[in-house]
């Protein structure tokens, strides 16, 4: 039971510590902050190649908790501390921090010319049409599927909702737990949305609700949440309960035959040795389009109070060329979004593939700039809805509030 | 007749003021290193606080002076005070949970304690030995534990019968609040059952056996005798139990996420402080003045709260002569 | 208003005996008083009698009907504690009530009898106080009347007076003795208090350790102590006691040489003394008198005197370190170190055999 003040004075108390942080030496020495504990070799091979062109400049490569670094590092910045480049979050918590004037406009200063302007968007400040970092990687939500347990059972690939259906009931019968996904961690749900709302609302539905012309009540809304939550009967017993890490190891163990998730669960997958393979969400009626939901990730960024900046622009360039995206696929499975890069890893190249038919991560990329956020809504309704607490109406309803409501 | 005296120092007065010097002396050099811990990590970030609470932020960037603009988001603005009001009554829950659940059984077991059966100091130390867990393993531990599906609990449930009461515990919001409320108390159960049973111990025997003498039964013995007589160790319990319960931070943070899952059935005034000061992934932006303010109403209530209580209860205290 | 009847009563604890088989009659109406050196079983005794200790075996009767079974309350006797054991948060009042409470009187009867008590007890004024703001003597009083309202056939009191200075112990104990006239119920009284045990009891019962030594009327423990054990332990200053051999047997004479040098001959009908034997002749201090006569003169060398007018102690020291007192009514003119001679008078000595029992003798 520990007391809010101390969280408190854990704020103030971070704020003097980071007051001194960086010294210059002969060599210019950049601090470099991520959230990505995961990658830490990964980024020093990297960095190591960086350096080995940039023999005056060392990088500093350090990975902060995931869930705590959002509050870390704007901790940092807001005491004029922080590092000299960071890995920043994308869209709403991107403007977090260009919005004080914590980052470097990066347009005009490097050549951004190998990225296209959709992947841009994730990392520009909508109020001043600025670029305040470097575009990373995207991820893409997608189904995974369990190719031993689809074989056992005789069960072909649904393309369609209605083969979606099928299939689920026909693993349901045979005693093996078609969706491996819970509701404990509120936003694995909004994940699993990501791939079956986006093809019953359908292509319009983003540029319609982002721009105004409609809103969350919209039929097309409400008719998918309505369709996506009949998928609770396919769902683990006890699926309110089912947290991500549980979810993960029903599937790794072959107990649930498909699970919805992200791209960034490839590895975990791959390294559980799944025999597994992934495919885009059903079509609402055969024929019509399958649609994957994907958003930027995230991005590189320099420190507007830097007093390496050009060191630190020099190494942002770096990230935005091709030798670095194709280092960032290689090493560390990612979807780069910087353009050239050969992606040799199968599984990968599929979820590029995927990306013809793509459809921006509703809450997340448009929705996540004010509180309350789209995600935060989207969430807890869907909780609401599997839990039978609330109608698909009701859901919309508050989700369509909330979104008026936020300032 | 005083003034005078009083006019006239001897060589004992003098020694006695520098003995009254001495100790004050003493006193400061003792209290020095708990107020220099109380100042800085009590009233400067109380201060902060407060300070931080009557501007408006953008972000991270203190704006201008706004008064009690911040207070009034919190306490007024239907987008926030929802959250505040659920959260509120979860920890209102919480609370009479704790006394009647964890606070009612540390009673009983004391009083079972108390009569030295056989064992006792055994069940003493068992019932006392969560206490020293971390909460933090505590929390990850339960929530194995209360897993629907690879879960000890629910597992134990089905190979006894009971699968039907095998439910998500964590997952449903009516059971959610329930399931950690009880372990919490699993986890600090021990601490007020000590202090009961050293209140017990504290009650000299012969007015327990007077009691016998007059008639009483065991129950009249523990009501009329044993509970009044332990007045000081329940106003400590119930005050701690009410400061940590609107405290309450880590069991809901652990087994709930920030965002009191399901469905802010266990959002707590911590967790809402934390997610709007500071931000979370998927709830926003940080916000350190609606944040600093909603943190300081808590610290008030509590503050206010706590006084009236301690009060209240200490008023019905005697002493052991 | 109840007699008392102890049988074999035993009690252990963990395995260690500590009233080893006690048989006791108590009168109606008698007001019986406990002495014995610390930890002897007094206390013991009186807990097992009111129930706060169960008997590891024998029985007890209370007007001839078997109460060892019983709970406490149900036994019809009431029990005064050394520390009072006032309940801290009820008031005079409150503290009085309980017992009626619990056992369901109605509030008009409850308010009757306790104020009839405090009547008694002069207590009316303090009904409203808690026992912090009582002296000692009114907590006692509170004490004896949180036991008076249950109308108890049987009173116990263990060392109720101990805790209070020596004067309001004496007008406590004038109270005590006129309450048990006025209440006409049986008392058991454990005190450390030669003046209390001897004046307040119908009867003493005498324990060492574990053992019920001797039980009678004070006088009759004062002037025929049943062992040696009772005659050193009833009176104050404390009998002497001169250790000696039978050196002669005649048919029931004997004599007896102390090791002091005294000698001296007496017949006695029931003993079965025989030569060598050890006996201990036992002579009260106030029965041993300054210089040479009697049946017997002993020296010694005085250590210690307490001239206080009406009475003189003298503490003395023979040259086999043999140490005596000699309580003398009226002045004596006797200097620390000087030397003097004591004798005794056979009447009024007391003689016990090797087993330490009692002999009777003739002088
Ligand atoms: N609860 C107990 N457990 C073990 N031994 C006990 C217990 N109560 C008393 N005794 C032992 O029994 C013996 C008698 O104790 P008791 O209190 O009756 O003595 P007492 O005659 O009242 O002594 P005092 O004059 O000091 O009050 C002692 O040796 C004591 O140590
Ligand atoms: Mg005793």
């Amino acid at each position: 039971m520990k007391s809010i003040r101390k969280i408190a004075s854990m704020a103030v108390l971070g704020v003097a510590t980071f007051a001194y942080a960086g010294t210059a030496l002969a060599q210019t020495e950049l601090d470099f902050w991520s959230w990505r504990q995961e990658d830490v070799k990964a980024y020093n091979e990297i960095i190591a190649a960086f350096e080995e062109q940039n023999p005056d400049i060392k990088v500093t490569f350090t990975a902060h908790e995931a869930t705590s670094y959002n509050t870390i590092l704007t901790t940092a910045l807001a005491g004029g501390a922080g590092p000299d480049i960071m890995h920043t979050r994308s869209y709403g918590s991107l403007e977090a921090i260009a919005a004080p004037g914590y980052l470097e406009p990066l347009d005009g200063q490097i050549d951004l010319s190998a990225l296209s302007a959709d992947e841009l968007l994730g990392t520009t400040l909508r109020a001043d049409g600025h670029v305040y970092a470097v575009p990373f990687a995207s991820q893409t939500i997608v189904v995974f599927y369990n190719k031993d347990l689809f074989e056992e059972h005789d069960v072909a690939l649904p393309e369609t909702w209605d083969e979606f259906l099928a299939a689920s009931q026909k693993f349901k019968d045979a005693g093996v737990i078609p969706l491996a996904n819970g509701l404990a961690d509120a936003w694995t749900m909004e994940i699993m949305s990501g791939a079956f709302l986006p093809n019953f609302y359908g292509k319009d539905f983003f540029g319609e609700v982002t721009s105004g012309a409609t809103d969350f009540e919209d039929e097309r809304f409400v008719n998918a949440l309505e369709k996506f939550s009949t998928l609770k009967e396919f769902m683990p017993q006890g699926y309110e309960g089912v947290d991500y890490a549980t979810m993960k190891q029903l599937f790794n163990v072959g107990q649930a035959a498909m699970f919805v998730g992200g791209s960034f669960d490839i590895p975990t997958f791959v390294n559980a040795g799944v025999n597994f393979d992934i495919m885009p969400g059903p079509a609402a009626e055969a024929g019509g389009p399958r649609m994957v939901a994907t958003w930027l990730d995230g991005g590189y960024g320099v420190n507007a109070a830097s007093e390496n900046k050009e060191a630190a622009l020099k190494f942002i360039q770096f990230t935005a060329t091709q030798p670095f995206a194709q280092m960032l696929t290689d090493k560390l499975a990612n979807v780069p979004a910087v353009d050239g890069a050969e992606i040799s890893d199968p599984m990968l190249a599929k979820v590029s593939a995927m990306h013809e038919e793509a459809t921006p991560y509703i809450m997340l990329v448009a929705f996540r700039f004010n509180t309350p956020t789209g995600s935060t809504l989207l969430q807890n309704g869907l909780q609401e809805l599997f839990t039978g607490k609330k109608s698909a109406e009701e859901v919309a309803a508050d989700i369509s509030e909330g979104i008026k409501s936020a300032e | 007749m005083a003034q005078l005296t009083k006019s006239i120092k001897t060589p004992f007065d003098n020694a006695v003021v520098r003995r009254r010097q001495m100790r004050k002396l003493w006193l400061a050099f003792l209290l020095f290193p708990a107020m220099a811990i109380l100042l800085t990590f009590v009233f400067l970030p109380m201060a902060s606080a407060i300070w931080y609470s009557v501007y408006e932020w953008d972000g991270l960037v203190r704006g201008e002076f706004i008064g009690l603009g911040n207070f009034q988001e919190v306490l007024f603005d239907p987008r926030n005070n929802k959250f505040l009001i659920n959260a509120f009554f979860n920890n209102v829950k919480v609370f009479i949970a704790l006394m009647v659940f964890q606070n009612g059984l540390a009673l009983i077991l004391a009083l079972f304690l108390a009569r030295e059966p056989k064992g006792y100091r055994f069940y003493q130390i068992a019932f006392f030995l969560p206490v020293i867990l971390s909460t933090v393993i505590i929390g990850f531990q339960w929530k194995l534990f209360l897993n629907p599906i690879f879960g000890l609990v629910n597992t134990l449930l089905r190979n006894v019968g009971l699968g039907d009461w095998a439910v998500p515990w964590l997952g449903l919001p009516e059971t959610a609040l329930g399931a950690m409320i009880l372990v919490n108390a699993w986890h600090w159960v021990g601490f007020p059952t000590l202090v009961f049973l050293a209140a017990i111990h504290r009650i000299p025997k012969d007015l327990i056996e007077a009691a016998r003498l007059d008639g009483a039964s065991e129950w009249m013995i523990a009501r009329d005798i044993i509970w009044p007589l332990m007045a000081p160790a329940v106003t400590i319990i119930v005050v701690l139990t009410f400061i940590g319960s609107f405290n309450w931070f880590e069991i809901p943070y652990i087994m709930g996420g920030l965002e009191g899952s399901p469905s802010y059935s266990t959002d707590m005034l911590g967790l809402l402080f934390y997610r709007t000061a500071f931000g979370s992934v998927s709830a926003g932006n940080s916000d350190f003045g609606t944040g600093s303010a909603l943190a300081v109403l808590i610290f008030i209530f509590i503050f206010t709260f706590s006084t009236i209580a301690t009060r209240y209860l200490t008023s019905r205290e005697v002493e052991l002569s | 208003m109840a007699t008392i009847e102890l049988r074999d009563v035993t009690k252990d604890f963990g395995g260690v005996q500590v009233i080893h088989g006690a048989n006791l009659s108590v009168q109606d109406n008698e007001f019986v008083v406990f002495v014995g050196p610390s930890g002897c079983g007094k206390s013991t005794l009186l807990r097992l009698l009111s129930g706060l200790e169960e008997l590891s075996s024998g029985e007890i009767y209370i007007d001839g009907e078997r109460i060892d079974h019983l709970p406490p309350a149900r036994r019809g006797l009431a029990m005064v504690f050394q520390s009072y054991a006032l309940y801290p948060h009820m008031n005079v009042l409150q503290n009085m009530s309980y017992a009626l409470k619990v056992a369901k009187k109605s509030k008009q009867e409850i308010e009757e009898k306790v104020h009839a008590a405090a009547e008694i007890l002069q207590l009316t004024e303090l009904l409203d106080r808690k026992p912090k703001a009582l002296s000692g003597g009114q907590r006692q009083r509170v004490a004896i009347g949180r036991a008076i309202v249950r109308d108890p056939s049987v009173f116990l009191f263990d060392e109720p007076l101990s805790n209070l200075d020596a004067k309001l112990r004496v007008q406590m104990r004038l109270e005590l003795t006129n309450l048990h006239k006025q209440l006409q119920s049986t008392m058991i009284y454990v005190t450390h208090d030669q003046v209390e045990a001897m004046t307040m009891a119908d009867k003493i019962v005498v324990m060492r350790a574990g053992n019920i030594e001797q039980v009678g009327p004070p006088l009759e423990l004062f002037n025929k102590p049943a062992n040696k054990f009772v005659a050193g332990f009833i009176g104050s200053p404390a009998m002497n006691f001169f250790h000696g051999q039978v050196v002669g047997v005649n048919n029931a004479t004997y004599e007896v040489k102390l090791e002091n040098g005294a000698q001296f001959t007496f017949t006695a009908q029931n003993s079965n003394l025989a030569e060598g034997d050890e006996v201990d002749l036992g002579v009260r201090p106030e029965d041993l008198q300054p210089g040479t006569g009697g049946h017997g003169t002993m020296a010694g060398t005085a250590t210690a005197v307490e001239r206080l007018g009406a009475q003189t102690y003298v503490y003395l020291r023979s040259p086999i370190e043999e140490s005596m007192i000699i309580h003398h009514a009226g002045d004596l003119d006797v200097q620390s170190g000087e030397q003097i001679d004591v004798s005794f008078d056979l009447k009024s000595c007391h003689l016990f055999g090797p087993d330490e029992q009692r002999i009777e003798f003739e002088g």
